[in-house]
């Protein structure tokens, strides 16, 4: 009894304040949500998080949008907060750190300073910088060229548009533009780039560089994704995923079918 | 399937697994699950078994490989999986759909886009096969963490040795 009114910051994982134990759940149900997380992992994150921090019980709903956490503390009162998901990524070092962060307090090995300290970090860990992106880009399209069918020189065609390509996103999510606007954009200038590299013969006369490029836009992984979410159950936001799928792809075709229009009426005898 | 083909695939998904923040041996890790998805689609494929089928196989695959390298690695499975499945995904399909589509062939991008889906729909159930198998398996490990689904949910009200909740606990 002594020790634990003296030295709060050792105290048991119950003494933990309802209130901060809630933001810490629903932060890191959200955190999970913005960097790429299944919705049951966002769910489990929190529930888990709450439980281990001393909540008599806890419930939370999450979707590709939204997540809702409710509370109960030992104090028998119930509290709930809703956190929003703006933005959506892919982070996978983040994923991996929140998995082991939300182990480490269920099995004791974190206290309620190490965890909301680690959820800080993790927030603010930074991505990789411009060079390993490009690269990372340059690889994911130039190798794909060559997986369907393309030559070297359709991969190396592919691996530069798809450097410049994946420039585009952060440069328009900067201003604040949505995501459709940035498919949009991406899938024109993808499109645009392979016809003009292609009509100068630095590309063999097939799609396999356009194809190679427009594997990073392309919400392949989305519609999987949202697949698996409704397998595991979660129909909302299943639903919800795979409509952010279906308008992605929407945008990438509206930017490609415009290219290719334009490419038709500026050069109409180019291959 | 040419020799080099899942060379390429592991380090078109080395590429992606860069863009998606994963690092160092989890990285090489995930390149070699697609590899080893692509290694195992494409002979299928090539045997004229029918496309979802051979994704649903070179998917469960994965989804094998990537739930041990989670139980090793300590790590969530959909690291391995969100980069080793992006070979296999979709992806060509979706563009020949758009591109149909804008050509004014609507059956043609209908026809696609079905077979796309099926494709996305076959890697997602072979996904949650080795999943759920994996779960099966470690519901068995020996006094294994349950994952996530925490247990004894009245344990904060009846622990002993709690000292009163005062005032003064709450801040602010």
């Amino acid at each position: 009894m002594m020790a634990a009114r003296t030295a709060p910051a050792a105290a048991p994982p119950g003494m933990v304040d309802p209130e901060e134990a809630l933001l810490l759940a629903a932060d890191a149900a959200r955190l999970v949500l913005e960097n790429g997380g299944e919705t049951y992992r966002a769910e489990e994150t929190a529930a888990a998080i709450a439980t281990a921090l001393g909540g008599a019980e806890a419930e939370c709903f999450a979707t590709t949008t939204a997540v809702i956490l409710s509370f109960t503390g030992i104090d028998g009162r119930a509290r709930s907060i809703v956190r929003r998901i703006k933005r959506r990524g892919m982070n996978l070092e983040r994923l991996a750190r929140l998995n082991s962060l939300s182990r480490d307090l269920a099995t004791g090995a974190a206290d309620f300073a190490t965890a909301a300290a680690s959820l800080d970090a993790i927030e603010r860990l930074p991505t990789r910088r411009a060079p390993a992106s490009l690269l990372g880009a340059a690889a994911g399209t130039g190798f794909f060229a060559l997986l369907f069918g393309g030559e070297l020189r359709d991969a190396a065609v592919a691996a530069v548009v798809g450097a410049a390509v994946s420039r585009i996103g952060p440069c328009l999510a900067r201003r604040q533009l949505p995501d459709f606007v940035v498919n949009l954009v991406g899938g024109a200038a993808a499109t645009l780039l392979c016809l003009a590299a292609r009509s100068m013969g630095l590309a063999s006369p097939t799609d396999a560089a356009i194809v190679g490029v427009i594997m990073i836009l392309v919400p392949g992984v989305a519609v999987t994704n949202a697949i698996r979410d409704i397998v595991a159950g979660d129909l909302v936001a299943g639903v919800a995923r795979a409509a952010d799928a279906v308008m992605a792809a929407a945008a990438i075709s509206l930017g490609t079918g415009g290219a290719w229009a334009l490419w038709r009426l500026v050069a109409p005898g180019a291959p | 399937m040419g020799p080099l083909e899942p060379l390429w695939a592991a380090l078109a998904t080395a590429g992606f697994a860069v863009l998606f923040d994963l690092r160092g041996v989890d990285l090489v890790l995930a390149a070699a699950g697609g590899a080893l998805g692509w290694a195992s689609s494409a002979p299928l494929v090539a045997a004229n078994v029918p496309r979802a089928t051979a994704l649903f196989a070179a998917s469960a695959i994965i989804g094998v490989w990537a739930e041990a390298l989670a139980a090793i690695r300590k790590r969530p499975a959909t690291v391995y999986i969100v980069c080793a499945i992006i070979p296999l995904v979709p992806g060509g399909g979706m563009y020949r759909t758009m591109l149909e589509y804008i050509d004014g062939d609507s059956w043609g991008a209908f026809w696609t886009g079905l077979a796309t889906l099926q494709d996305a729909g076959a890697i997602a159930a072979g996904l949650a096969v080795s999943g759920a198998a994996s779960r099966l398996l470690s519901r068995r490990a020996p006094r294994g963490r349950p994952r996530g689904q925490p247990k004894g949910r009245s344990k904060g009200l009846t622990s002993p040795g709690r000292s009163p909740r005062s005032p003064r606990s709450r801040p602010g």
